[in-house]
């Protein structure tokens, strides 16, 4: 788009500052000295996708090749929007303020369900037919990636291809023979068929799905042999030797997480069994020491950040925490720049040092019990007790925290109400350890903050196989915590049991809700992660105008025998290991840590064999 | 300690940041450049930077002032210079000097501001019709707005005479679809008014007010009765 109208718009919009571009370190290439434009897209606002790691790595690795463009695309807030549409001006990059349909590829990261619906207006936007069979050659390729790609079948009809896994490898392979393919100017199809070869890549449209009469998968079948049957998800086996970006982009305006941040590790040891993270990102590979503390100084020199933070699924899990965080309090002190750790177990993590790290200003302690019993606790193999709990607390209180925050989760499998009785006596035992502290040592007016959300079962998971509570017993759920909650001290959070509902469908769903996503967003369904437009009587409309029952994904038990769309995804954990998990957690048998015995997941095993450095 | 103060524009895009986004913005570039930045005591430490005023978004601007505390003397050229390579195109630092500790806060000193504003013209008007009209406009003794304070949370209209806000307004540049109107007006504490709202009561010379652009020439305060900017003032 040229210059002056971009201006003339960008005059009539809130926050323009996430439409121009132009950051620190963002990317600057010429047109026509680059071979391959690329567009990596989170489908959300800038705010909101500027914040994510991947898309940073991402982004700068494929820009880091001196051939390869790669622009970034989010979803315009809705005034952007509204002119666009009233003007009939495509979606823009925001490097070079080109149209996107200009672009040779995008990809979009898929980090929650919620955010499918955008992913259809923003190439709406961008002058893009939504479906794949509809982009002709002139068309750029529609990829996607990410946690939500473990099941990919909803998109199936959207996506021209998924890539599984870690990206920093497969996304060069294909963007190599993307200059071939281009070269050798054949059909779409023809590229299709050259990166169906590529480990981690699944092209939905080689793959037929037969359905028995009730719904469920007979089959699921590459339509010649020469497809793989399992796509196995790709990984990077030594985080030292991989890429990691040095010279990220530092916003303009405010974002989510407005901060420098070192990955500390992949994967996660714990093993909960409601964690979708934890399966599917595993083994558990750890940066070194080292490596961290050059990252962490190069990162601040190159942003002038003023906060680090360390990122990873469960940062004292990190071998080498204390070392690392001495390390970086004594480097960053004289320049004041603060230290975000978030992600940490504090049951098991001495508060001493989180005082530290927070020196005077204590803003609040953070607890994920997640459910209210020692049972479920055990159930879910949330390795944490009651009394871990309770002395970390007691700690808290006399060195002069006087603000909590339990997190649980409601609708977990096999909870009962005794089990939200243990949330509201956990919540009362808080308050009483802090009456029962000392005056002078503890801090003035105490606030306990319980927030429950809703559980959502989730592919590749043990707990893959169990029916979503309905919105009705969330609810019913809800209220009875609320009712009993009542305390001067206490405030209690809870999730939109609608939106837990419509997540549930997706994070299950075949190729079937496609049709209903693509249903929804013609009606006007966008931005369903934001609670003020998410528009549930539309979606429901949806799926009747579909004729699909939303219960069948979400709230509907299933067995063993059972197909699932996402069964061709080789994860690197058994399904096998996945059902004994869920065995074992109707016995409320727990399963050790990884770094305290294997037990054998199978991601030892296997194509991705022998990784795990735990 | 030391204190200084520099001169330096906002334009181009960066007209779309706001305020907030470009205290950040300065504070990252004085870090990348490993300036010592001094801090303020307390919870939460923040580098003393200060600024004369508020530029409205999608303002530019050629005189737009900071104030600066550093821990340690250092060469003025060498900042000028290493804060450019750090900037943002359209943000740019055109001069910088050593100001004593316990300076005027630039906010307190601040008084005028003088603003180019380019008004695109709906229809046809004679140059001299403008003219006339800034001049009957200028000749008005009063010259009332509605605006909306907020009182204790509450809002309340009230009106305000704006024409003591007013120092000039001339007719820059005329074009048969567009003129520029250059005017000092009053910025800071003891009374402040933007460009865009006198226009807009000027009334009756058909601009298009959705597409005017406004541009700061420059800030000025008083010293001796003198109008002075912040880098030429003494004290």
């Amino acid at each position: 788009m040229n210059r002056p109208k971009l201006e003339e718009l960008l005059l009539q919009v809130e926050k323009p500052a996430r439409y121009i571009g132009q950051e620190i370190n963002s990317a600057n290439k010429s047109l026509e000295d680059v071979s391959i434009r690329f567009g990596f897209s989170f489908p959300d606002v800038y705010e909101v996708g500027m914040s994510h790691l991947g898309m940073h790595i991402l982004y700068n690795l494929k820009n880091k090749q001196k051939d390869i463009f790669c622009e970034r695309i989010f979803a315009p807030w809705m005034d952007l929007e509204n002119l666009l549409r009233k003007e009939n001006i495509p979606l823009f990059t925001l490097e070079s303020h080109s149209p996107i349909k200009d672009l040779d590829m995008i990809a979009f990261t898929l980090q929650y369900e919620l955010s499918y619906s955008n992913i259809l207006n923003i190439l709406d936007l961008g002058q893009i037919p939504i479906k794949s069979e509809d982009r002709q050659k002139d068309y750029p390729f529609i990829m996607a990636g990410g946690p939500c790609a473990y099941n990919p079948e909803p998109l199936a009809e959207i996506i021209d291809f998924f890539v599984l896994g870690e990206g920093e490898e497969v996304n060069l392979e294909i963007l190599e023979k993307y200059k071939e393919w281009k070269k050798r100017n054949t059909s779409k199809e023809e590229f299709l068929e050259q990166i169906s070869q590529i480990k981690g890549v699944y092209v939905p449209k080689f793959y037929d799905v037969n359905y028995h009469e009730d719904g469920t998968i007979e089959k699921f079948i590459p339509k010649d042999e020469r497809y793989p049957k399992k796509i196995t998800k790709r990984i990077i086996k030594n985080l030292d030797d991989v890429y990691y970006p040095e010279e990220v982009i530092v916003p303009f305006t405010d974002i989510v997480h407005n901060r420098a941040m070192v990955e500390i590790f992949r994967g996660c040891t714990r093993g909960c069994r409601f964690c979708q993270a934890g399966m599917i990102y595993r083994p558990v590979r750890e940066r070194s020491l080292d490596k961290v503390k050059t990252l962490a100084t190069n990162l601040l020199d190159n942003t002038g950040y003023e906060e680090l933070s360390l990122s990873s699924l469960s940062t004292s899990d990190y071998s080498q925490i204390e070392p690392l965080i001495e390390h970086l309090m004594n480097e960053n002190e004289k320049d004041k720049v603060g230290l975000s750790l978030p992600s940490l177990r504090l049951d098991k993590f001495p508060l001493e040092v989180i005082e530290q790290i927070q020196k005077v200003r204590k803003t609040g302690l953070t607890f994920a019990p997640e459910a209210g019993t020692q049972r479920l606790r055990d159930v879910i193999n949330k390795g944490i007790t009651e009394k871990d709990l309770i002395d970390a607390m007691k700690d808290a209180f006399s060195l002069g925290w006087n603000s909590i925050k339990l997190y649980f989760m409601i609708g977990l499998p096999t909870e009962t109400y005794e089990d939200l009785d243990g949330i509201v006596d956990l919540a009362y035992k808080v308050i009483n350890l802090y009456y029962d502290t000392p005056k002078e040592k503890r801090g003035k007016g105490l606030k306990v903050t319980i927030s429950t959300s809703s559980f959502v079962p989730k592919a590749c998971t043990p707990f893959q196989w169990h029916g979503q509570d309905s919105i009705e017993t969330l609810k019913e759920k809800q209220y009875y915590l609320k009712e009993k909650l009542r305390h001067k001290n206490i405030k209690y959070n809870y999730h939109e049991t609608k939106t837990s509902f419509l997540e549930g469908v997706f994070a299950r769903g075949d190729r079937k809700v496609g049709k209903v996503l693509m249903k929804a967003w013609e009606s006007g369904c966008k931005f369903d992660g934001w609670g003020d437009y998410f528009d549930y009587e539309k979606w429901m409309q949806a799926f009747e105008d579909c004729n699909i029952d939303p219960h069948f994904y979400a709230n509907r038990q299933r067995n063993y025998e059972e197909v699932f769309p996402w069964d061709f995804i080789d994860i690197g954990v058994s399904k096998e290991y996945l059902k004994k998990e869920n065995e074992k957690s109707k016995k409320g048998i727990l399963t050790p840590d990884c770094r305290k015995g294997c037990s054998a997941c199978g991601i030892n095993e296997g194509s991705l064999g022998g990784v795990c450095n735990v | 300690m030391y204190k200084i103060r520099i001169r330096f524009t906002k334009k181009e895009w960066m007209i779309f940041i706001s305020h907030l986004d470009l205290l950040r913005l300065i504070e990252r570039a004085l870090r990348r450049a490993k300036v010592s930045l001094s801090f303020s005591q307390g919870f939460n430490p923040h580098p003393k930077i200060s600024f004369a005023t508020a530029l409205a978004l999608g303002v530019s601007s050629d005189g737009e002032y900071m104030d600066i505390e550093v821990e340690e003397e250092i060469d003025l050229q060498w900042l000028k210079k290493t804060m450019n390579e750090e900037l943002p195109e359209g943000i740019e630092v055109l001069g910088c000097k050593y100001i004593p500790i316990k300076s005027k806060a630039l906010m307190a000193f601040v008084e005028y501001s003088t603003y180019r504003v380019r008004c695109p013209l709906i229809q046809k008007i004679e140059e001299d019709d403008i003219k006339k009209r800034i001049e009957n406009f200028m000749n008005e003794e009063e010259i009332w707005i509605e605006k909306i304070i907020n009182k204790k949370g509450r809002k309340q209209n009230k009106s305000v005479n704006i024409r003591p806000l007013i120092e000039k307004i001339e007719l820059a540049n005329y074009e048969e679809d567009n003129c520029v109107l250059k005017m000092m007006l009053k910025t800071g504490s003891q009374g402040n008014i933007k460009p865009d709202i006198v226009i807009e009561k000027l009334g009756d010379i058909s601009i298009d007010l959705t597409k005017i652009r406004i541009h700061r020439l420059e800030l000025y305060g008083l010293e001796d009765e003198r109008v002075v900017t912040p880098l030429d003032v003494t004290v």
